[in-house]
């Protein structure tokens, strides 16, 4: 029972990358991209939680925290680049 | 993209950095000491802390964050070179060849018993040369005028 | 004893190019700390040369890895006698540079885009395996990236671009080829791979693979047809740069060449080695007809690199005694040379600030000692006997003939008198004729210049001079280069 919910979630997991991929190609704006890009770095988190459950290893834990902050790092600076049209400001307080 | 004269309120990321900034670095520090045995390394975890600097720079700007960390890159990569190279160096001292590498295991007072690796010693000169080449291309490519 | 020694030649410029970083702003210690660090060097090669003389091929397993599974450094006596010539012309360079270039520039670690430069370089001659020698490639272009860039002009950053693309594409086929050669031989240790070569016997992946190996050395050493990129970038950093480029870089790939196509591709050699020397001979025609036809001596040098590689390229493909030992010889006296004439249109480049010889003549009077320096390198180029071009090309052609390749050595002689043609070009429109000199630079500003190419042609003629001297020690290198069986014995110890 165990093993077919994770098969099942897995599979999930899956087609809402697939459909977010077709949201990152189409669009049709920016901010759907940047949304759908950040969404798939949490699906990549979940497949690879749950290949650590299937595979009994801890070895992927490193890894699911390296997509976090990749992600996170990622939608923050796509963010702040669509807001103000520059990442990383030289100095914010007199421009 | 379109520029707005509007100032912006960062006061979520910028909260919300100064806590991860430390989770992040504490990280790198993990896989950089992982990397003996485990996946990791002086290569991952020097980029893993320059991710975090660069989160500093989205989060603040340039200007606070060279008052926070007052460092040259160019030359934390000139040092870890030396590292990398001077860990080498000791094989003329105990007559082995170039770049041999030794273990042990060593009783230390908190830690216990700890499996210690003279590799480590590059490793940590890898670290510092990834910091700082990383951190010298974001921000030579990352500065506006 | 371990062999540790075969690291310095590699670590002590990688230490002092380091080093020069923290101190970029103070221009005392990087001129003394640089100069210091080089001669050293030379010690050090120099002693390494007498140790190899005296107790044959040594090498060194890198952190105690055994031999074909680890990387190994090996000190033959043609790798070494490479090294201490690179060390010698970067010397060289480094004397020339204190005076032209200026604080400006050095403290964007100029000196240190040198020694890296010579980390580079004094590891591929050393390397004992293929993967390595790749790795000190990416060593040795990364720098030349940086000099060649270094400066800012708008000349150097075209040229750079180029230069970038062509050798990032040939080095992107470089690590197809080894992984193409990995993938047949399981093994990428050179004296390995020269018996799991010989083991699988004549065959056509060998022979495709080897071919691939010439295109990617070829890229870097400059022959035909894959010069194209070589004129236009040498062309554009200042004299020093280009004469460390011009006397190292191709010779580089030239090494390379020469190192894996007589030890590990020997399977073929009536295929691969009649292309070489096919190839070595239209290199050294186009070569000459460049030098022939440009009336900038810049460029003039520039294409008399091409005719220098051609010539060492032919005596390689000879595979015969005299014809590897013209090549060796030849090499070497490439390098000091190629150094000596860049050091010379750097000098004149400073005096008169143009490289164009329509636009000045007459230098002679007024610098007469520039003047005979050039005659006499420019025969030196041209191999006239007692100076140093002479024995290599003899020995080479020597080799050509025993081949029977009686039309292919006949070009190559041919080649000398077009050679001396073109430099004579120089001397007589440049140093002779109608005094006209664009702007006057005080003599005595230029004498500091003189010094290191003095040092050069001094060495130049010493090469010439005390063939018999060095004749023992070039005869070491080319056995080792004619039976592959002497490296492998001292790098796997069976």
């Amino acid at each position: 029972m165990f093993e077919f919910i994770i098969w099942i979630s897995l599979a999930l997991i899956a087609a809402s990358s697939l459909l977010l991929m077709i949201r990152l190609i189409k669009g049709p704006s920016v901010p759907d991209r940047a949304i759908s890009l950040d969404a798939i770095g949490i699906n990549l988190v979940g497949i690879t939680a749950i290949m650590s459950i299937v595979l009994d290893t801890s070895a992927f834990l490193d890894i699911i925290l390296l997509i976090g902050i990749l992600a996170f790092i990622g939608t923050v600076s796509i963010a702040k680049f669509l807001e103000k049209g520059e990442i990383i400001e030289n100095d914010r307080n007199n421009q | 993209m379109k520029k707005t004269g509007l100032k912006t309120n960062d006061l979520i990321l910028q909260t919300i950095t100064k806590i991860v900034l430390f989770i992040v670095i504490i990280f790198s520090f993990h896989l950089f000491f992982a990397g003996h045995n485990a996946p990791g390394g002086g290569f991952i975890g020097g980029l893993i802390t320059s991710g975090a600097i660069v989160l500093l720079l989205i989060a603040f700007d340039v200007k606070t964050v060279k008052a926070i960390l007052p460092i040259n890159y160019v030359k934390v990569a000139a040092f870890g070179l030396l590292i990398a190279i001077l860990s080498g160096i000791g094989s003329f001292l105990f007559g082995v060849p170039f770049l041999s590498h030794t273990h042990g295991h060593v009783h230390i007072p908190v830690l216990g018993d700890t499996h210690l690796a003279t590799a480590v010693i590059f490793d940590l000169g890898v670290y510092f040369v990834v910091v700082g080449v990383t951190m010298t291309i974001i921000q030579t490519i990352g500065e506006t005028e | 004893m371990n062999n540790n020694i075969i690291i310095l030649p590699i670590i002590i410029p990688m230490i002092t190019a380091v080093l020069l970083i923290f101190f970029n702003k103070q221009e005392k210690v990087q001129k003394y700390l640089s100069a210091v660090s080089s001669v050293i060097n030379i010690g050090i090669s120099v002693f390494l040369v007498h140790y190899v003389h005296t107790n044959g091929i040594i090498s060194l397993e890198v952190g105690d890895w055994k031999a074909p599974f680890g990387i190994v450094l090996v000190a033959d006596m043609y790798a070494i006698l490479l090294v201490l010539t690179a060390n010698i012309i970067v010397f060289a360079c480094l004397l020339f540079s204190y005076k032209i270039v200026d604080y400006n520039r050095s403290k964007f670690f100029y000196y240190s885009g040198v020694m890296f430069l010579l980390t580079g370089v004094s590891g591929a001659f050393l390397t004992g395996d293929l993967f390595n020698l790749f790795v000190f490639y990416e060593v040795m272009l990364m720098s030349s990236y940086f000099l060649i860039v270094h400066g800012n002009s708008k000349p150097q950053l075209r040229e750079t671009i180029k230069y970038i693309l062509v050798n990032v594409i040939s080095s992107a086929l470089f690590v197809i080829s080894v992984a193409f050669l990995y993938a047949v031989t399981g093994t990428l240790n050179m004296a390995d791979l020269s018996l799991r070569v010989a083991e699988l016997g004549s065959s056509g992946i060998i022979a495709a693979i080897s071919i691939m190996y010439l295109i990617v050395f070829g890229l870097k050493g400059a022959i035909f047809p894959l010069f194209f990129w070589m004129p236009g970038s040498y062309q554009a950093p200042p004299a020093a740069v280009t004469a460390l480029f011009g006397a190292l870089l191709t010779k580089v790939g030239v090494y390379s060449i020469t190192r894996v196509f007589t030890l590990i591709f020997l399977q073929d050699i009536a295929f691969t080695h009649t292309f070489i020397a096919w190839l070595a001979v239209l290199t050294i025609i186009f070569g000459v007809i460049g030098a022939i036809s440009f009336s900038d001596i810049k460029q003039i040098v520039i294409y008399n690199i091409l005719t220098g590689v051609g010539v060492i390229l032919f005596g390689v493909s000879t595979m015969t005694e005299s014809g590897l030992e013209g090549s060796v010889y030849y090499m070497i006296h490439d390098m000091i040379i190629k150094g000596l004439l860049f050091l010379l249109v750097g000098i004149v480049f400073s005096i008169t600030g143009t490289t164009n010889l329509d636009k000045f003549s007459g230098l002679i009077k007024k610098y007469p000692t520039l003047g005979w320096m050039f005659f006499i390198a420019a025969l030196a180029l041209a191999g006239i006997p007692p100076l140093s071009g002479f024995i290599g090309k003899l020995k080479i052609v020597q080799g050509g003939f025993e081949q029977g390749e009686f039309v292919l050595a006949f070009a190559v002689l041919l080649s000398s008198l077009l050679v001396l043609y073109s430099v004579m070009k120089i001397f007589i429109n440049g140093f002779w004729g109608e005094e006209k000199i664009p702007q006057v630079l005080e003599t005595s500003q230029v004498k500091s210049l003189y010094v290191p190419a003095a040092f050069l042609l001094a060495l130049s003629l010493f090469y010439g001079l005390g063939t018999e001297f060095i004749s023992s020690y070039i005869k070491q290198a080319e056995q080792v280069l004619l039976s592959p069986d002497l490296y492998i014995e001292a790098v796997l110890k069976e």
